[in-house]
């Protein structure tokens, strides 16, 4: 397995997709003076325009590597060498999986330091409103670029149930924005507003759709991190859990359909 | 040879073509009117979905482009031109109400909205609401309680109320500036006196030129009015009677030089005495 997530760090280094994302890492040059345009929150303005940048490029590059690694394989026909190897499928699709996985956390450390100076720079053009807390900043990177992690492991479940790559890539964007709503549809269809309305068959269906999608807006830690307000541990910690089980699921399924699949 | 004919036609004309509208285009693009520029809200929920992880963004984003577009407005108003067209403050004020909703935090939005919404739209009550409603979110914030303070006590004549945000905002910065107010300039007479120690609060921590430039013309202004008003409580002491004019005090030594007022109006002394300005501390717009 270990190998195998060589492989596939190895691969994203040399591929193009890589390549013209992270050339969007240059828009982070533009962010202290983006940032001045403020009247007020300069330095609350390049926390926005940071994180932002970081979770689109995290956003692009899990629906792109996550959605295509799998299906160029299979579509180069790489997985018949592989699985000739003495590798079971689902560590081959482990070693994928975390392959990525370890990619996004390099990739999110080195934006987030990046992200670090450019708001050092931003906050000695106008001081704060309230003193920076970097803890804040550190868990709101750690908790998006996990965010997009669950995303990849989405984006592989597709991608071992189709055979081109349209389903993956819409089907995880799809799932992304339609997880970021799905609190607030859930609570919509439960506040006594919606009562007379919204019929009991659509709440109850609205319910167990909010139970299946993943629900990634527990993962969103942007407004503590630009306004220092203190996260909820307990919060946290739920989020975490949250976030191995849902993955653990994603991934075991991906395994299961995975295996019965058959390769051309 | 013949093959390449065709495309290098093409390119060329294509080329032409473009060069001949691109100035025509461009300047249409600049003088578009100015509705058109600020664009269309979309419902605050529908941008919220769409929006997804980045609602702090698209927050940001909707109060830059008021920012953007005011600003012009103003530049060009201090460029000595009267405004061809009033600024679309009901416009203004929806974006800005769409920001705080999908930031609550937005700093930027509340100290904007509150400036534009007393001064220019007179909507003294919507720019209360609005900072009572970020008041919920920015706890730790002095400004919204100070700002709201200032629309009670100068615009609303609502004394009581005032006091109660001044004495907020004593609180939460630990400044004696605000529990002073909170006492001192509760009557009419100052009410000049309590517009400056406002402005100057403001312009002091304004970090965008433009904006800064449009506090210090209105804290200019009120400047010259409270120097005019000085004066008159000079002459009225010394005479005995009130002066009735402007160009009294002046004849008569009370004033040098001459007051200006930068939005282009004329001071003068109203019947009960009070000295006020015909452009209300605003720039003239053709339409009124």
């Amino acid at each position: 397995m270990i190998t195998i997530i060589q492989i596939t760090l190895k691969g994203i280094f040399r591929d193009r997709v890589f390549q013209g994302i992270m050339a969007l890492a240059v828009l982070f040059l533009f962010i202290p003076s983006a940032a001045s345009l403020s009247m007020r929150q300069v330095t609350e303005l390049s926390i926005t325009l940071s994180l932002s940048l970081i979770s689109f490029i995290l956003l692009l590059l899990a629906v792109f590597l996550g959605s295509t690694s799998l299906w160029k394989d299979m579509e180069r026909r790489y997985t018949f060498s592989v699985l000739s190897l003495p590798v079971s499928r689902t560590s081959y699709l482990l070693g994928r999986f975390f392959g990525l996985a370890l990619f996004l956390l390099m990739t999110s450390a080195l934006l987030g330091t990046v992200a670090g100076l450019v708001i050092k720079v931003a906050s000695g053009i106008y001081p704060p409103g309230r003193p920076i807390v970097w803890s804040y900043l550190l868990l709101a990177v750690i908790f998006a670029t996990l965010k997009y992690i669950l995303l990849v492991a989405a984006a592989m479940l597709l991608s071992t149930v189709s055979t081109s790559f349209f389903l993956p890539v819409f089907g995880t964007i799809c799932t992304f924005l339609a997880s970021g709503i799905t609190q607030q549809v859930y609570e919509f269809v439960h506040s006594p507003a919606s009562a007379n309305t919204i019929s009991p068959f659509l709440k109850t269906v609205a319910t167990g759709v909010y139970y299946i999608l993943p629900n990634l807006s527990g993962f969103d830690l942007k407004v503590n991190a630009i306004y220092s307000i203190p996260p909820s541990g307990y919060g946290l910690g739920l989020t975490l859990f949250y976030f191995i089980s849902y993955t653990a699921m994603l991934l075991g399924g991906a395994a299961l359909l995975f295996a019965r699949r058959e390769m051309k | 040879m013949n093959s390449l004919r065709f495309p290098a036609g093409l390119t060329i004309a294509g080329l032409l073509i473009y060069l001949m509208l691109i100035g025509p285009f461009t300047s249409f693009m600049k003088n578009k009117p100015l509705v058109e520029k600020l664009g269309y809200m979309p419902s605050v929920n529908v941008l919220r979905s769409l929006s997804g992880d980045q609602k702090e963004l698209a927050g940001a984003s909707l109060v830059m482009k008021v920012l953007m577009y005011f600003g012009g407005i103003v530049g060009k108003a201090q460029e000595g031109r009267v405004i061809s067209e009033p600024p679309d403050l009901q416009g203004m004020s929806r974006l800005l109400h769409g920001a705080v909703k999908l930031d609550p935090y937005n700093i930027d939005a509340y100290y904007f909205a509150q400036s534009f919404l007393t001064w220019d739209a007179r909507q003294f009550k919507v720019a209360n609401a609005l900072l009572d409603y970020g008041m919920k979110y920015r706890t730790w914030d002095w400004y919204l309680p100070f700002f709201a303070g200032f629309n009670s006590a100068y615009f609303l004549k609502d004394y009581a109320k005032a006091s109660e945000y001044y004495k907020k905002a004593g609180e939460l910065s630990g400044q004696d500036l605000h529990r002073s107010l909170a006492g001192r300039y509760m009557q009419e007479a100052g009410q000049t006196e309590l517009a400056i120690a406002y402005l100057s609060a403001i312009e002091k921590g304004e970090n965008n030129p433009a904006m800064k430039k449009n506090y210090q013309i209105r804290l200019y202004a009120f400047r010259e009015l409270h120097r005019i008003e000085l004066a008159c409580d000079r002459f009225r002491n010394e005479q005995g009677i009130m002066p009735v004019s402007v160009a009294q005090l002046q004849q008569q030594g009370y004033l040098d030089p001459e007051p200006v007022d930068p939005y282009g109006g004329r001071f003068y002394i109203d019947s009960s005495g009070k000295v006020k300005t015909t452009s209300k501390f605003a720039f003239a717009t053709k339409n009124k």
